[in-house]
Formats: structure tokens, C-alpha cells, sequence
């Protein structure tokens, strides 16, 4: 009996995935827990391995189709055995389509009039070539990089219609996307492809490049990762009145804890508590006596929460990511540090969920790029929570210890971006101030 | 075609003559002294009489003096509009309103300035200074009212006589404080509250429309009469001739019931100034001598015809004294007044007049009825001739500080469609809804759920196929006729003022069995046969639409359309835009587009009428459709020509397949519905070419795969074309189909919008598939005719995709398209 990979379903939201890359292609043998496939939301990247031992019997999509979750992916099994009854909506040419299938959920039979139509384009064709091509035909072939001058016209007087392109473009290898890209701004074309099932590659492309030094530039497509973030944060620019207010917190008060910890970890200690946790464990206290702040500005309204929800940035080899801790005030501080390191994990590994990843689901965030040195920052909001907080570097500063005397004080720099719709200069202020005053006395037992 | 009517054929043989009443000729003979004797007038009366004559001569002098001279009373001003005067027939107008109220009725032609000054200021004499004021201020908001009261101080019935002034003149000059925003102008405009309705462009236009107010007045038991003043050349006119017949029908008093029987409370008054145009009626274009002796050929009461002198204001007011107890008290209508007067200027300031002597126009100067009338109050020493110079100098003075203010850029602003292009747009339909324009009951014989024909549709499946699916007898079938008259029987027992009539509407049950069973649910006045005369059949339903009721007149055959297209072209779609909104049209014309009669009877004429700005124009093919848009048409406010086809009025619902409901429901118009979805080729239908599509697109698929989407426009006027955009942008390709003939068909309209709104989704260009420019064919020839399922695989084999193997029957080819259009075939 064949076994069956689907798309699963990875969050509530999610209704397709992308697959980035296969791993096997049809044919392949593999064994159970062997990788089949990457495969992408726009919040998260995530591999499927194989549920069982066999021969990849038939693949139904290519690198970079989109396909609803759910959806039969590939099958599995033993040679000989039938996968027709798998195949999504019956029976779809695999991967024959760039089309992103989201469009029609169910891959449509192929039209029996294409079908005749490309054995003998010109059986029917009432008079030689024109030339002429229909506006529909003409913006398919652009779409999908065909040349029509090669193309022989099956319309009325030898016209190119849509059919013609299309039995070029099932005629041709499959180009991957971004040959495709390449090939709309070069005009290149490719007889024969390398890449994954014969598909056509950038490389395959016998562009006129100069012969020389070839192309001296590489165009990448843009991931979907990539996407989103430049999506989310070109519209928090343009969306609000953001401004950052900087202040720096005397840091000898948890730098004294860190070491506790540290001491304390060598004794068996469980939680090794950072100066990060430190950090978000201030910041939800100061949230507490600014509730104004643990919001989310709507335009016509603000949205007060009960509940603390704290993001926290994390840099991944993917990108930017920002999972939440939900309902972080009911946390003591070993929770808190624990939570942080579970979610940031889990997104280097790409395992995160992704509704934490929403940015509709923390009421703050927390920015930390004080590990990279970096002294001074303004971080962007993720909207349409009202503020963010960067942490920075500690560095030593200069202060009055009394009596006259001065010294060097390490000093946590802070830097808050707030959206000034949703609060004002003093409040964000006198609210940063808040955060300094709880780092400067933070408490807790180890 | 009632079976009380008994068609004995003994005394139709029997030997005998028609004899005829004389005909009384100018009998008026009285003198002022006489009708002073007789307590007829006071001499206020007389002074109001000479008055309004006086300013009705002015008013014509001064638009005179404008045309030819540019200028009145010193004041330049170019009138570019037309301007048809009727100096001379003062004493006519005057005679003719005299005696009217404002609950009676006047409808006007080309030349009726002084009609209207004449009922306007008759109203004003009549109405206490409240009601003016309240009629004045509550006008389009009190703007002309505003404007003439400014720096006024005289009493309020001088208010209002300048207020009539203005409010005329200005519409004449286009100005949007006019009567009717400026839309109607010189030959068209009119005032509701002193009973003015619409003056007609059209010779003859009144002839019907006033009947059609005359039999509203009657259904619908409202006050007073209604006069139609029309020209002596009008009288050749076959719409007037339509509307005498419809007045004159033997039913009103023979068939109708009870208080409503008795004829149709309606004077045609023959403003007979001699001429039409350069034509004069007597001795070269007509031929009756007396117009008046057209009464004796319309019925037995010879329409109470008389011969009037219309150079004194009293012979006329004495005939309508006269006339008025016979269509009051007798209920003797219709009467027929041929009142003899004269005109001074040509039919218009362009007309030199070279069809008449100076001699003869001197000679009838000398009995000019204004200077006659005036003589006879001096010399009845009813006033001096300083009083009538005052009264005169009166008149000067109101003209032309009313001209003043009419020609003024900033007081009297035209309708600005620079700064709102659409203004005009927004005025050519009301789009309202009104369940019934009467608070009264609907009058009917019988509950609807006792109905014979509601119970027999009780008992029929209302979806093709029955609850085991099983495919329903033709017997048991819920047909199109019968969604429409579920619409229709609604709507009656519903709106009181509600009426159909046409040719066979009773009795038979209309040719098509539509109304079958209405003729045991409804009294005779509110659904009874007409004359075969299509032009009084929409001619009065236009009349009895502007008075406020609604109305279903029914065209029997498409064909017969070109026997109202006045009415259809001209009046039915024109009135609510050219009133400034004042009117309302709810009108819905049933046609019945026909097939298997030859060349006179299976026409589908819709693109005529589609090409008319004003109509609302649907062609339903389906039951559910049916039903659906006949309620919105007779829910709406707007003019309707409501297409429906002879081949399928039994035809059962196959695509809603919880079947047509039986309850109310409305589809709005303009919206096309998708009969059958595809992806590679769409056609759109045009009435019941839909189901030659439907097996079109079953041939396409199952022999050469394709897959088409069919939609069905419903309408033609409105209509959205997104669901259509939407199915080209999807499949690229479209073919639209209807029975009308290719050349001119309203679907070349249709490709042509297509083409421009998805020209970049186009695999082909939009190709249409009419019937050939052919006279209609019998039966069996027809095939080669009306598009075929065979044809549209043709026509998309030829221009769209060749389909492997097919051979076509049709010639689409670009040779023989252009052979035809060489030779208009």
C-alpha cells in the first residue's frame, strides 16, 4: 500500500505553503525520517521527512509551486504500484505549472482542445503565418518568457492565440522561477535544463552574455521570508509617526545578579537568567504601571490589554523573526528566560508556530543588539503595537558617586521607538525612565 | 370579445341608413349686455378675460421681438431655442381655460405659450392668496419663487402672476430655475399645480397622452376633465385618430360597471388656426371642410361636435359651459371642439410666411380678437379706454422686469454641465420604488388565492424536473407565463391604480395566455381589450403614467412597435428627464418578440429600443427570470419595454433548481446571469437565442472539448458588464448571439464595449452572431435564418479557434462578409 505526503497544516492561518526545494525526485528511494522536501509559509520555513521507507512513486509539484495545505504532495511505495487515485484533483500533468496553484485549488483536467491541438497545431490552420498575435496570447507569452517569433499561429489567418503559447510553454522544460526572471529580462532561452526533474536553470540560459566576463551581476529572487519582513517594515514606516528617545540605565544592579546566577549555576542552579532576561523582566514591570504602552493603536481606537505579551526579535540565518511570550506577566523570571530561549530556538531551528510570529499577537517588543556592541539604535515597530524597546551595549560612563567623587559606571544604553499617534513624548519618556528605574532596582531570588 | 356581447346576425343584413345630427356651426350670438343680463360675467370677469389675452400678446411679442430682433424693450438677448407663437389665438386659450380648475386637465403642442399663460392665470384668479403662496414656495424648493418676490411689493396674485411669467420664460431661455429646470423649453413646458400638463414637439403628441389622463381621471375616480389642445393638421395625424377611436370605445358605456361606466371625460380642442405648417388644412391638406365634422365619424354622439368662433373668448367659454354638463353630468365623452382662429406669425420666426397674402393676414388683423373684445367693453361701458391702457401698461411693465430677471446669467443660471457633467445623466431615470401610487384598495372580484388560474399554478411543479427527478409533463409544468403573471397579479392586488390593457387582454387571457385568469380576478376598467392601436395603446399609457398610475400596455408582436414609435422613441422615455423629474413614468410596455409568422411577425426589435436614451429594456427567457424582473418592473418608477419571447412562454425552469419561488422576489436590472459556467469560450445571449447557445456549448464540449461559459444578458439597458469582463478575462474568447438581425444589432454595442474593456484578455475579437439581413422566412426555412447551435461553432470555427475537423454550413469568412455588406444583405 503507497503512502501519502501531504502538505501539512502549520498554524491556524495557514492555508498554502511554497516548497522551497525537493530532496528526492521521482524514482528516488528513501527511508523513513529521510528529508522529502522544504517547503515555507510567509512566516516560517519547515522540512518534511519521509513517514515511511519506499520508492518516490510521483511528485505532483515543483520547486516554488504553491499548494494548499492538505493537498496530496507525493506518494511513496513500492514500483508497479497505482498512484493515480492520489493525484490531486485526479489527474495533473506533475509539476506542469508556474502558475501558483492557489489560484485554482483544484489543478484542472487539461482541456482535451489543447491536447489534439498540440500534436497538429497546423491541421487546422486556414492560411499561412501572419505574425499577428492576440493580446491575450501576446501577455501569456510575456508572462512565460516565450519567444513568439518561432511560434506557429493555430488561429483564424495563421493568428498566435493563447493555445499556441500555451503548448509552447508545456513544449519547453520547466524553467526554475528564477531562470524564468532571467529570462524575461534577457530574452534568453534554454533547449535543455540540468536543474531538479530537467528543468531549466539560470545557467542553462544561452543568453548573448558577454563572452568575457559574462554577466556581472546575479539576480536572486527575493524569498518569501525576505518578502514579508520588507513588506512589514516599509508599511510600519509609512504607516506611523515613529521617533526614538535614548537613556541609559546604571547596569551595575544586574550586572551583579548576572553573576549570582553564574555562581549559582556552578551550585546546580537550573536557569541561566541573561541580561536580556533581566531586560524583559523589567520591562514587564514597567509595562504594568504604564498600561497605556501594552497596546495596540487602530487608528479609530486603542486596544487595551489585560495581558502582557512580549516579542522578542531574534536574528535567524532566514531573517528577522519576532516570536511572543505569551502572557509573560504571569511568569517569574526562570520562565521568562526559559520561554525566550525555547521561542528563539525554535525559529533558528524553524519549528516556530506560526501564529507567535504575528505580530497581532504581543502587545511589545523587545530589540537586544547589545551583544553585537552596537551603542545606539532606533528599531521599527511592529505595528500596531505602540512601542519598541532596543536594548544596547553596556558601556562605562562617567557619574557623580557623591561627595565630589567620579567614576566609571557601566550603563545599559536604552533606546525606545514609540508611535507618537498612539503616545506622547512625556508619557514614552517618563515610561522609558520606568524601565531604567526597574533595571537599576530589579529583585529576584535565585 | 365578451360573450355578453351577443353578434346577432339578422339586423347586421337588415336595409336601413346612418343619419347624422347637423353639426352647429359658430351658433354664439350673444352680446355683452346679453351675458351681463344673464349673470354670465361680472365685469371683473370681462376685465380678467381682456387682461390675460393682453399678456398672452405680450409674452408672444416679446419672444417675436427677441427672434427677429434681438432685443426687447431695449434689452438685447439671442434666444437660439425655438419658438413657435401663437399671437392671434389669444381669445381661443383664454375661452378654452376660462372655465377649467386647476383639478382639469390641459395638454398642449408646440404652440401653446398662450395655453398655459391662460390656465396659469385662470388658476390664479381662482386659488385664495394661501394656496398660491403655499404652490409657490413649495415649487423645486421656492427658487423661482425667491427670485421674483426679491424687491417685490405688490399683492400676492401679482406675486404669482409673475411668478407664472418667470417661471415660463425662464424654461424657455434653458434656465435652470425654470419650469422644468430649463429641460423642456419653449415646446415643452408645463406647471402640475394649475393643472398644465406637458405641451408636445410632436403634431399630434397630445392626442393620445390626453386620453391616457382622461382614463386616469376615470379608473381612478379623480375630479375634473382633461383637455388636449392640438392643431387643425394634427387631425391627419394616426396617433390622434388612435387616441378619438380609444376615447370613443363602446365599453366605457356598454360593458364597464357601475359608477364607472360612461365615456372618458375628454375635450379635443382643435386650436384651428388654418394652417400646418405652410399647409392649409382647408382646401389643400385635409379634406374635412369643417374640422368639426370629424366628430360624425367617431361615434353616434358625433363626440358632441361643434364649430366654435375662437376670435371671442366668450362663444368659446359658452361651448365649454355647454360641454362641460355633458362630460359631467352625462358622462358623454369624448367632445370635440373645432375652435376657429388664426395665427399672426409664421409657424415659427424662420417662416416668412410666403405661403399667405399680406391681404389675408391684414384682413384677419382687423378682427384681431384683443382689440375686437376690448371695443365691445368700452362700448358695454365695462371700461374706459384708459382702463384698458392701464391694464396694458401693466402687462409692459410685469414683462419686462420678468424678462429682466429671466435673461439675468446669475439669477437665472442655466443647468451647469461643466461643473456636473452628469447632472443631466442623473434625471434621465427616477430609480425609485413605490408598492402604490394610491392609498385606495385594489379593486378586484375575488381573493388571488381563489383565483382559477392561481389554483392550477398551485398544483404545478415549479422546476423541470419533480422531487424524485423526474422530468415533468408539460401539463404540470411551471411555465414562463406563469412567473409572469405571479408578477402581474401581484402588482394588482396590490397598487390600486394598477391597469393592462391591449389588444385580446381580456376574455382571451392576452394571445399568450398570460393573463388567463386576470379577466375573473379584475373589474373592466382595470383590464380590458383596446383597439388594434398600438400608438393609443402606449400613447395612453404615457398619459395615464404622468397623472400618477401605473400602467401595462401590451404590444402584441414586436412587429407592431413601429406602430407606436412616437410614443416609444419619442414620448415614453422623454418625459421624466425633459419635466426636470417632476414626472414619473412607471410604464411597462409588454413585447412579445414572435417566431414561425413570417417576416411581420418575428422580429426581435430589441436593439431599436436599446438605442433610446430613457428606456429600460429586458428580455427574461427563463421562468425565474421572468417573475424576477417583472416585479422590478412593476415595483419601479421608470419606463420598461419588457421583452418576452413566443417560443418559450411554456418553457419550465432548468436552472434554479430549488425552482421559481413562490413568493415575492426582485431582480434587479442590468444584471446579466451566468446560465452555464466554462473556461475557453464565452457566449452571450440575448432572449431565447440562450438555449441555441446551451446546445452550442453541449456540441463544444463533448466534440471538441471546449468549454463554454453562457450567459444570458437579461437586460440590455441597463446593464453591467463586469460579470461579462470577468468571463472574458477568464476563457479570452467571446461569440454573442441573438435573433435580431446582424446589421445594427444592439450586440455589435456590446462587442464593442467588450473589445474596449478586455482587449488585453483577448485571444480573438468579440464576434457576433445575429439573424441574417433577411426578411424572415417561413418556419421551415429558418434554420438558415436565426442563429443555430451550428452557426455559433461556424462563426467561433472562422473567427475564433478552428476546431479540428469541423466543417462549417455557415459562411464566416472575411470575403463573404465584406460581399454582403456591398450589397446591404
Amino acid at each position: 500500500m503507497a503512502t501519502v505526503v501531504i502538505m501539512p497544516k502549520q498554524g491556524q492561518s495557514v492555508e498554502s505553503c511554497i516548497i522551497t526545494q525537493f530532496n528526492k525526485k521521482k524514482g528516488d528511494s528513501v527511508k523513513q525520517g529521510e528529508l522529502l522536501f522544504a517547503y515555507e509559509t510567509d512566516k516560517a520555513s519547515f522540512e518534511e521527512v519521509s513517514p515511511a521507507d519506499g520508492i518516490v512513486l510521483d511528485i505532483f509539484f515543483g520547486d516554488g509551486d504553491e499548494v494548499p495545505v492538505l493537498t496530496n504532495v507525493l506518494v511513496i511505495g513500492q514500483a508497479g504500484e497505482s498512484i493515480e487515485e492520489f493525484r490531486p484533483g485526479g489527474a495533473a500533468a506533475p509539476a506542469k505549472s508556474e502558475e501558483p496553484r492557489a489560484k485554482s485549488q483544484e489543478p484542472e483536467v487539461q482541456a482535451p482542445v489543447s491536447a489534439s491541438t498540440t500534436s497538429t497545431p497546423t491541421a487546422v490552420t486556414t492560411t499561412t503565418t501572419s505574425g499577428a498575435i492576440s493580446p491575450r496570447a501576446k501577455n501569456l507569452a510575456e508572462k512565460e518568457a516565450i519567444a513568439t517569433a518561432d511560434l506557429q499561429g493555430s488561429g483564424p489567418k495563421g493568428r498566435i492565440i493563447e493555445r499556441d503559447v500555451q503548448s509552447a510553454i508545456e513544449s519547453r522544460p520547466k524553467l526554475t522561477p528564477l531562470a524564468k526572471a532571467e529570462a524575461k529580462a534577457t530574452g534568453a532561452t534554454a533547449t535543455e535544463g540540468t536543474g531538479l526533474g530537467g528543468s531549466v536553470t539560470s545557467k542553462d540560459l544561452s543568453a548573448a552574455k558577454n563572452p568575457v566576463y559574462g554577466a556581472d551581476f546575479e539576480v536572486k529572487p527575493v524569498t518569501n521570508m525576505r518578502k514579508i519582513i520588507a513588506k512589514a517594515m516599509h508599511a510600519s514606516l509609512q504607516n506611523s509617526a515613529q521617533l526614538t528617545h535614548h537613556l541609559g540605565a546604571d547596569a551595575r544592579r544586574i550586572l551583579e545578579l548576572r553573576e549570582k546566577v553564574k555562581k549559582a549555576m556552578e551550585k546546580g542552579y537550573p536557569t541561566n537568567i541573561t541580561l536580556n532576561d533581566m531586560v524583559g523582566f523589567a520591562v514587564i514591570k514597567a509595562l504594568k504601571k504604564f498600561p497605556q504602552v501594552n497596546t495596540h493603536f487602530l487608528g479609530d481606537s486603542i486596544k487595551y490589554f489585560n495581558k502582557i505579551h512580549l516579542a522578542l526579535a531574534v536574528d535567524t540565518d532566514r531573517g528577522l523573526m519576532v516570536p511572543v511570550v505569551k502572557n509573560a506577566d504571569d511568569l517569574s523570571i526562570q520562565g521568562l528566560s526559559n520561554q525566550f530561549k525555547e521561542i528563539a530556538n525554535a525559529c533558528k531551528k524553524g519549528s516556530i508556530d506560526p501564529d507567535l510570529l504575528s505580530s497581532e499577537a504581543a502587545t511589545f517588543t523587545i530589540s537586544n543588539l547589545g551583544n553585537y556592541g552596537v551603542e545606539i539604535f532606533t528599531p521599527v515597530i511592529n505595528l500596531p503595537q505602540a512601542a519598541i524597546l532596543g536594548v544596547n551595549t553596556i558601556v562605562p560612563r562617567p557619574k557623580d558617586l557623591g561627595n565630589g567623587a567620579y567614576g566609571f559606571v557601566p550603563f545599559i544604553g536604552l533606546s525606545l521607538t514609540y508611535d507618537h499617534r498612539a503616545l506622547d513624548g512625556g508619557e514614552a519618556t517618563r515610561f522609558l525612565k520606568q524601565i531604567a528605574i526597574e533595571i537599576e532596582n530589579l529583585e529576584f531570588e535565585i | 370579445m365578451p360573450k355578453s356581447l351577443f353578434v346577432d346576425p339578422a339586423p347586421l343584413f337588415e336595409a336601413g341608413e346612418i343619419t347624422f345630427k347637423p353639426i352647429p356651426v359658430n351658433q354664439y350670438n350673444k352680446t355683452i349686455q346679453d351675458e351681463l343680463k344673464s349673470k354670465n360675467f361680472s365685469t371683473e370677469d370681462l376685465l380678467h378675460i381682456y387682461h390675460d389675452m393682453a399678456m398672452i400678446r405680450e409674452f408672444e411679442t416679446m419672444l417675436n421681438l427677441v427672434k427677429t430682433t434681438g432685443a426687447y424693450s431695449g434689452i438685447s438677448y439671442n434666444n437660439p431655442g425655438p419658438a413657435h407663437l401663437s399671437a392671434g389665438q389669444e381669445a381661443a386659450a383664454v375661452g378654452m381655460a376660462y372655465t377649467l380648475t386647476i383639478e382639469d386637465f390641459i395638454f398642449g403642442s408646440h404652440r401653446s405659450h398662450g395655453e398655459i399663460l391662460a390656465k396659469g392665470l385662470r388658476s390664479i384668479q381662482q386659488l385664495d392668496d394661501a394656496a398660491l403662496t403655499k404652490i409657490m414656495e413649495d415649487f423645486f424648493g421656492g427658487t423661482a419663487y425667491g427670485i421674483v418676490k426679491k424687491n417685490f411689493n405688490g399683492s400676492a396674485k401679482d406675486l404669482a402672476k409673475r411668478f407664472l411669467l418667470y417661471g415660463i420664460m425662464a424654461e424657455i431661455f434653458a434656465r435652470e430655475t425654470g419650469f422644468n429646470k430649463g429641460l423642456g423649453g419653449s415646446m415643452h413646458a408645463f406647471f402640475l399645480p394649475f393643472g398644465i400638463y406637458p405641451n408636445n414637439a410632436i403634431v399630434g403628441g397630445s392626442g393620445d397622452i390626453a386620453v391616457g389622463a382622461a382614463l386616469y381621471k376615470k379608473v381612478n375616480r379623480k375630479q375634473g376633465i382633461v383637455v388636449a389642445n392640438i392643431g387643425d393638421a394634427s387631425m391627419a395625424c394616426g396617433p390622434v385618430w388612435e387616441g378619438l377611436m380609444f376615447a370613443a370605445m363602446d365599453q366605457f358605456k356598454q360593458l364597464w360597471g357601475d359608477d364607472m361606466k360612461g365615456g372618458l371625460p375628454v375635450v379635443i380642442n382643435i386650436m384651428n388656426n388654418q394652417y400646418g405648417m405652410g399647409g392649409q388644412t382647408r382646401g389643400e391638406t385635409m379634406g374635412y371642410d369643417f374640422a368639426a365634422r370629424i366628430g360624425a365619424g367617431v361615434n353616434p354622439e358625433q363626440m358632441h361636435a361643434e364649430r366654435v368662433d375662437g376670435y371671442n373668448p366668450l362663444a368659446v367659454i359658452d361651448a365649454y359651459r355647454r360641454k362641460r354638463e355633458i362630460l359631467d353630468n352625462e358622462k358623454g365623452g369624448p367632445v370635440l371642439l373645432d375652435v376657429v382662429t388664426y395665427r399672426y406669425s409664421g409657424h415659427s420666426p424662420s417662416d416668412a410666411s410666403s405661403y399667405r397674402s399680406k391681404e389675408e393676414m391684414e384682413l384677419w388683423e382687423q378682427f384681431d380678437c384683443i382689440a375686437t373684445f376690448g371695443k365691445k367693453l368700452i362700448d358695454a361701458k365695462v371700461a374706459s379706454q384708459t382702463d384698458l391702457d392701464k391694464i396694458q401698461a401693466d402687462i409692459k411693465e410685469s414683462m419686462v422686469d420678468v424678462f429682466k430677471l429671466a435673461i439675468d446669467e446669475e439669477i437665472s443660471p442655466r443647468m451647469d454641465l461643466h461643473k456636473n457633467p452628469e447632472l443631466l445623466g442623473e434625471m434621465m431615470f427616477s430609480n425609485q420604488t413605490v408598492d402604490a401610487f394610491s392609498d385606495a384598495t385594489p379593486e378586484v372580484n375575488h381573493p388571488l388565492s381563489e383565483n382559477p388560474r392561481a389554483k392550477q399554478i398551485a398544483g404545478k411543479v415549479r422546476y423541470i424536473k419533480d422531487k424524485e427527478g423526474n422530468p415533468v409533463s408539460k401539463m404540470k409544468q411551471y411555465q414562463l407565463r406563469d412567473g409572469l403573471f405571479e408578477a402581474i397579479a401581484h402588482r394588482f392586488y396590490t397598487d390600486p391604480t394598477l391597469v393592462a390593457y391591449g389588444e385580446e387582454n381580456r376574455d382571451w387571457g392576452g394571445a399568450f395566455a398570460v393573463y388567463r385568469g386576470l379577466t375573473e380576478a379584475l373589474p373592466y376598467h382595470r383590464l380590458f381589450n383596446s383597439p388594434i392601436s398600438e400608438a393609443s395603446i402606449v400613447g395612453t399609457a404615457i398619459g395615464y403614467a404622468m397623472c400618477g398610475g401605473r400602467v401595462i400596455p401590451e404590444i402584441m408582436y414586436c412587429d407592431f412597435l413601429g406602430r407606436c414609435g412616437d410614443e416609444v422613441f419619442n414620448q415614453l422615455p422623454k418625459w421624466q428627464a425633459m419635466s426636470g423629474n417632476i414626472l414619473k413614468m412607471p410604464v411597462v410596455v409588454r413585447v412579445s418578440v414572435g417566431s414561425k409568422y413570417g417576416a411581420q411577425h418575428s422580429q426581435d426589435w430589441t436593439s431599436l429600443v436599446a438605442h433610446i436614451p430613457g428606456l429600460k429594456v429586458c428580455f427574461p427567457v427563463t421562468p425565474y427570470d421572468a417573475k424576477g424582473l417583472m416585479n422590478t418592473a412593476l415595483h419601479g418608477t421608470d419606463p420598461v419595454i419588457f421583452f418576452e419571447s413566443q417560443r418559450i412562454y411554456e418553457i419550465g425552469e432548468q436552472f434554479h433548481s430549488e425552482g421559481v419561488p413562490e413568493g415575492y422576489y426582485e431582480i434587479p436590472f442590468g444584471e446579466p446571469d451566468i446560465k452555464r459556467e466554462g473556461k475557453d469560450i464565452t457566449i452571450l445571449t440575448i432572449g431565447a437565442t440562450l438555449y441555441r447557445a446551451l446546445d452550442a456549448a453541449k456540441i463544444l464540449e463533448e466534440k471538441y472539448g471546449m468549454s463554454a461559459e453562457v450567459i444570458d444578458t437579461r437586460s440590455l439597458s441597463p446593464f453591467n458588464y463586469e460579470k461579462v469582463i470577468e468571463s472574458v478575462k477568464k476563457t479570452g474568447k467571446i461569440v454573442l448571439s441573438s435573433d435580431a438581425t446582424q446589421r445594427g444589432s444592439f450586440l455589435n454595442d456590446m462587442a464593442q464595449n467588450i473589445s474596449e474593456l478586455a482587449f488585453d484578455y483577448l485571444d480573438a475579437p468579440p464576434v457576433v452572431v445575429g439573424s441574417r439581413n433577411w426578411i424572415t422566412p417561413a418556419y421551415e426555412l429558418e434554420y438558415a435564418f436565426f442563429p443555430q447551435p451550428e452557426t455559433i461553432i461556424d462563426a467561433i470555427h472562422e473567427k475564433i479557434v478552428p476546431l479540428p475537423g469541423h466543417v462549417p454550413f455557415a459562411n464566416f469568412t472575411e470575403a463573404e462578409q465584406i460581399r454582403r455588406a456591398k450589397l446591404g444583405i
